[in-house]
């Protein structure tokens, strides 16, 4: 019966310090990818996206950095339209960082963008 | 192990049910904290009935020693529609990881504690609906002698 408490108090304390730790907040900034000065930039902010519409050139491919100010976490991920069904890039879930992502070269037209984490953060790209 | 539940809330805890006891509301609060550090209303939403199901499972008050199994199996639903709603939904990162890894833990406290506690669980419902339905026909009984 003791080892049994001991065992069941063992599992508890990890389950809680694994809640509790840094790392919890996200994932790695390792994974998240170094930072290109010269991306265009989405901040995350309140749970808000900034801009939300973003303009770049078609048919060339470019570097997005998502600088997310929250401690909450958050990414940006590319689709072909609000329905979220064909990925174009999902950039890594961070908090409080910034992250760059690479974007393949976009065909003329819009695009959808929104946080994996809060699917009410969504943004759109004009591929002009 | 009792089957009634009228019989397992004046039941004493012994060091493995407050052992549980403790478990449950460690990961109940674990599992209720990183959701509110993820921001947006669902996820403080999620934190707040983690905290409200923690606070229900030790409460000494009566009524919530009386229900203590509706709660726990109240939880148990709670913790697997997190977890399926997760499963559909994602994103998949370490924090949704560690926080299933909680959940999935927290599932097989509870039924561990409910199998302790209460017993099988159809067998409580049973006995709790059979009480509940002798409750009214005392109560329509009474109410037609009295008319």
């Amino acid at each position: 019966m003791r080892r049994l408490t001991l065992g069941l108090g063992l599992l508890v304390l990890a389950a809680i310090t694994a809640a509790c730790s840094p790392t919890a907040g996200a994932t790695p900034p390792a994974s998240a990818g170094p930072v290109d000065p010269n991306a265009p930039v989405v901040v995350a902010q309140n749970n808000v996206f900034s801009p939300t519409t973003l303009t770049v050139k078609a048919d060339k491919a470019f570097s997005l950095t998502l600088d997310n100010k929250d401690s909450a976490p958050h990414n940006v991920a590319i689709y072909k339209d609000s329905s979220a069904a064909e990925q174009v890039s999902i950039g890594a879930i961070v908090s409080s960082a910034a992250a760059t992502q690479p974007v393949p070269a976009l065909a003329k037209g819009q695009y959808f963008f929104r946080c994996d984490v809060h699917h009410e953060m969504t943004g759109t790209i004009v591929a002009e | 192990m009792s089957t009634a539940t009228s019989a397992s809330t004046d039941r004493a805890l012994g060091p493995v049910d407050i052992a549980l006891r403790v478990g449950i509301v460690g990961l109940t609060l674990a599992t209720g904290y990183i959701h509110s550090t993820l921001g947006g209303l669902l996820f403080t939403l999620n934190a707040a009935g983690y905290l409200v199901a923690a606070v229900a499972i030790v409460i000494p008050l009566a009524l919530a020693v009386r229900f203590r199994w509706v709660v726990r199996l109240g939880l148990i639903g709670y913790a697997a529609t997190t977890i399926i709603g997760w499963a559909i939904q994602g994103p998949y990162f370490t924090t949704a990881y560690i926080a299933k890894a909680i959940e999935v833990t927290l599932i097989i406290l509870l039924a561990i504690d409910f199998a302790r506690i209460d017993g099988n669980p159809i067998n409580v419902i049973k006995s709790e609906l059979g009480e509940l339905s002798a409750r009214f026909g005392r109560r329509s009984a009474t109410g037609s002698a009295g008319a």
